[in-house]
């Protein structure tokens, strides 16, 4: 249990490193539009133990969503994404719960779980994190067509660059 | 007490769900331009359309009674112009009457009924050529009061419902005038008094103004007699009037404009001196 403690708190600190001084800087777009922008720090909260109980799960998301808010100076805007993005989580894991139910101590990742678990899981509440955060950054259903734009680009590279991180740097939990 | 704490154990993820996404939706609205705009500017957007539509409603009903009013109102002035033209008449050598006075339609911004001194708002000022002393008539029959003071866009009326106001009135094919007082805070009548009691009089009688004061025209219809009473020791009437018009839900006004009035009180203020 400890040890699972230590190893999300240096995950969470090590993502919130990567965002903030690597990803924060890398876009990609067509002339001045920016369509890609990588957004991997969700995965230092949807990778606690499915059995976190909401009322540690949303303060620590809202917490390091703010946290980034801080560098990307967008204060509410990551955070109601990682809120919302927390909370969707459950619901998921209530889907995609199998037929013999889960674990006490099951994390949803690769290892425990299986890489078809881990690619419906985290592909779905990326997806809405993205959704969700491009939809408040805009603030506007103008922008309708540029918000579905910039969440599909963004999530199919930063969810590449998800994959390929934890196939390299391997966790129990 | 032990109930709640079961709704929190049960629902305590989704209240602190909402309540995390209201603290952030407060931050991203007053800490970034970009959303602070769009908010600011759909929120006018929305408040302003609602605001139109129940104006368009409530203008809607009410377009029964402004037309009653209006309606009213135009056939009193057509029967005073025909009365002040044969007024004017049987007065040769003057201006006719109808020259003499102007009439500035305006709105009541705000008004009192309720105290002792009550006041009243117009929405027009010396923009409108509101200027100070001039005298209030009431779209329906009756006056309204005296404007005493005037800025750029209003004007502030004394209502007739004021301790202070003092009005010069007569009654309608009868002799002798006196003047208008308000005492005894019911809206709807004030008190004639300095009538000399050797008049004769009668329940009934219409009171109308007496055109004595550069503010109302003659024969402006104040009220009818409802009761008098001579006070014993007293050479006068004390006359209750119930007035024509009711200044508790009055909207709109005519500010009466007296050309000569002016020249008539330098006059009169040469002479007193």
């Amino acid at each position: 249990m400890s040890n699972s403690i230590g190893t999300n708190i240096i995950r969470i600190i090590l993502l919130f490193l990567a965002q903030i001084l690597i990803f924060k800087h890398i876009t990609f777009g067509v002339a001045d539009f920016a369509y890609i922008h990588f957004i991997i720090y969700p995965v230092s909260f949807l990778l606690l133990p499915i059995r976190t109980p909401s009322i540690i799960l949303l303060p620590l998301s809202f917490l390091i969503g703010l946290g980034v808010d801080i560098f990307y100076d967008s204060p509410g805007v990551h955070a109601s994404a990682s809120v919302f993005s927390a909370y969707f989580r459950s619901l998921v894991i209530a889907f995609l719960e199998p037929y013999d139910g889960y674990n006490v101590d099951d994390v949803p990742n690769i290892k425990r779980m299986g890489f078809g678990y881990f690619v419906s899981y985290m592909s779905i509440v990326l997806l809405a994190h993205m959704l969700f955060y491009f939809s408040v950054e805009a603030f506007s259903f103008v922008y309708v067509f540029d918000i579905f734009l910039k969440t599909i680009f963004s999530f199919i590279m930063s969810f590449l660059v998800i994959v390929i991180m934890l196939s390299i740097f391997k966790t129990k939990y | 007490m032990y109930n709640v704490i079961q709704l929190f154990a049960k629902y305590g993820g989704h209240i602190l769900f909402v309540i995390l996404e209201i603290i952030c939706f407060y931050l991203v609205i007053n800490f970034n331009q970009g959303q602070k705009d769009i908010y600011l500017n759909s929120s006018q957007v929305y408040a302003g359309k609602l605001a139109a539509q129940s104006a368009k409603v409530s203008n809607y009903t009410n377009l029964n009674r402004v037309n009653d009013s209006l309606m009213r109102e135009n056939a009193n002035l057509i029967e005073n112009l025909i009365a002040i033209e044969y007024a004017s008449d049987l007065i040769p050598d003057t201006d006719s009457l109808y020259d003499r006075y102007d009439l500035i339609p305006t709105s009541i911004c705000n008004s009192t009924v309720n105290l002792t001194n009550n006041h009243i708002t117009l929405c027009s000022g010396s923009r409108e050529g509101v200027e100070r002393d001039m005298g209030v008539i009431s779209s329906n029959n009756g006056i309204i009061g005296i404007v005493r003071n005037v800025t750029e866009n209003f004007a502030h009326v004394i209502s007739l419902l004021n301790s202070q106001s003092k009005i010069s009135c007569s009654i309608k094919s009868r002799n002798g005038h006196g003047s208008l007082r308000w005492r005894d805070l019911d809206p709807l009548r004030v008190s004639l008094v300095d009538v000399p009691k050797h008049e004769k009089i009668a329940v009934g009688d219409t009171v109308i103004t007496s055109g004595y004061s550069t503010m109302f025209p003659r024969g402006i219809m104040v009220g009818s007699i409802e009761k008098f009473i001579v006070v014993s020791g007293s050479n006068n009437y004390l006359i209750t009037v119930k007035l024509f018009n009711d200044l508790t839900n009055v909207r709109y006004a005519y500010v009466i404009k007296n050309r000569y009035g002016g020249e008539q009180k330098s006059l009169e203020k040469e002479v007193l001196e």
